[in-house]
């Protein structure tokens, strides 16, 4: 089962900044194949998507970048600023709660406790 | 694993270029994920083009422009947010600038000037501007956006006109002028008739319209009219003259005394004497364009103006070069007489630092000043 775009474009951020945290460093198409391996294939990142996210955590001062030339192509890494550790933390504790509050709103009974 | 050579990578390049994406960060980043995914998906001997064009597909829903655009809409959301913050941000301290400039400057207490002048700046040229460009972001039609361009321009020429008007700085009356002008005789008119015919902004444009023209009205009710401003000249003239008429007056009393001229008798106050009687001629001379006064105004109508004081000093040197030989003169003689021990008052030029100080302050203090070293003399006696 794939999710909806809806969905994934709601966590993207919290996504990619909890995955720049766990891996200090990574480029565009590392982030959609790490998160296509931890969810099995379940959620899986569109570049069109992922890339002006990417761009805007920059411009926000969240991301920051170094770029390496793997022959003739330019990679960009994208790893955490000193104030995207904090957005990250924030960003995964709010989802956190989200969960729960989704739980009860939505009366999910969850199996084994 | 497949492994692409540099004109396919130049291949990818030009196609991802040619279909829009311009920004070379984004396109760099496209390059490179494509590239990663042919490399780890296709075969050794696989069908390149087929796969790059299958791979470039999936980016996009109708073409591959459309993630630069979001790119840039997501970016400059962001911005949208930031020029908010720095506008209120802005909008704060600028208030709180003018106040504590006004408490300052009601209790003349030094930094006013810089409060005032920092917070009206501020308000002018960043919070005026950024308000501006983030009310024509939500506003649809070209019409609406000049309108609101026009009331932005009007209202940072008349917050910079009082500035410079306060500051005492040129051109201040130009900017309030074309401020009112602008306001009055091309915005209101536009904004009451486009808003008055749709009934659910009809009230609040009249509302807007009554405080718009009250707004106006209170600012040239505080503005002299020509005709006050000639009879204010009027006025100040007259008292010269009367002052000047005293003068002269005494000069002529001291000399019915004396055996010789006693002002002459004495060079210090003669000096004193000689230069204020210059210093007079050359101010009056750049008032009204003759070295005296014709008493009979009504038909001479020849006025002191209003004209600043440090204004004519820095414009015009006849009068600073007479002005600083007048300190000087003025030195020596206070000298002599302080020590003689005469008890003779210390004769003070110096025009208090005041902006306001205009020429006719000047004029007037001058002739006291010369009634002064009559009165000196006459002390001697």
């Amino acid at each position: 089962m794939n999710y909806s775009s809806e969905l994934i474009k709601g966590t993207l951020k919290t996504i990619i900044l909890k995955l720049l945290k766990d891996n200090s460093r990574m480029y565009g198409y590392e982030i959609t194949q790490k998160v296509k391996d931890l969810t099995a294939g379940k959620i899986q990142l569109t570049e069109g998507a992922l890339y002006p996210t990417l761009h805007a955590l920059e411009a926000d001062g969240i991301l920051t970048t170094e770029t390496e030339y793997i022959g003739k192509r330019v990679r960009k890494y994208y790893s955490l600023s000193s104030e995207g550790n904090k957005v990250s933390d924030e960003k995964v504790n709010e989802f956190a709660d989200f969960i729960n509050t989704m739980k009860f709103l939505l009366d999910i009974k969850t199996g084994i406790a | 694993m497949y492994t692409l050579s540099d004109t396919q990578i130049d291949f990818i390049l030009n196609d991802i270029r040619r279909n829009g994406v311009e920004l070379e960060d984004l396109r760099s980043n496209l390059l490179d994920h494509i590239c990663c995914i042919i490399e780890q998906n296709l075969e050794d001997n696989g069908d390149f083009e087929q796969f790059y064009f299958s791979t470039r597909k999936m980016f996009y829903k109708h073409h591959l422009k459309e993630i630069e655009e979001e790119t840039i809409s997501l970016m400059t959301y962001k911005n949208y947010y930031m020029m908010k913050k720095i506008m209120i941000i802005s909008g704060i301290v600028s208030v709180a600038l003018m106040t504590i400039g006004i408490v300052l400057k009601f209790q003349h207490w030094p930094g006013a000037g810089a409060c005032i002048v920092l917070g009206v700046s501020i308000i002018s040229l960043v919070f005026l501007p950024l308000m501006f460009l983030l009310k024509i972001k939500e506003q649809n039609q070209l019409k609406d956006k000049a309108l609101t361009g026009l009331g932005t321009l009007s209202a940072i020429c008349l917050t910079l006109g009082v500035l410079f008007k306060v500051m005492h700085w040129p051109g201040a009356n130009m900017l309030s002028i074309i401020a009112l002008a602008f306001l009055m005789f091309l915005y209101l008119p536009v904004y009451f008739f486009s808003g008055i015919r749709n009934p659910d902004t009809k009230t609040n444009t009249i509302v807007n319209a009554v405080l718009i023209i009250t707004a106006c009205g209170l600012i040239l009710t505080l503005v002299r009219s020509p005709q006050g401003t000639k009879i204010m000249e009027a006025q100040i003239t007259a008292d010269y003259l009367m002052m000047d008429n005293i003068l002269k007056t005494e000069l002529i009393l001291l000399n019915k005394h004396a055996a010789t001229d006693p002002l002459l008798a004495d060079s210090s106050a003669e000096k004193v004497f000689t230069m204020c009687e210059k210093m007079k001629e050359e101010i009056i001379f750049i008032e009204t364009g003759k070295k005296k006064i014709d008493p009979n105004l009504n038909t001479s109508q020849q006025m002191i103006g209003l004209t600043d004081f440090h204004q004519i000093i820095a414009d015009y040197p006849s009068v600073s070069t007479v002005y600083e030989a007048l300190k000087i003169a003025a030195k020596d003689y206070n000298m002599k007489y302080t020590k003689e021990g005469l008890g003779i008052h210390r004769i003070d030029i110096e025009s208090p630092n005041d902006k306001d100080y205009k020429t006719y302050d000047a004029l007037n203090r001058l002739v006291k000043l010369q009634l002064f070293l009559l009165q000196n003399e006459r002390q001697k006696e």
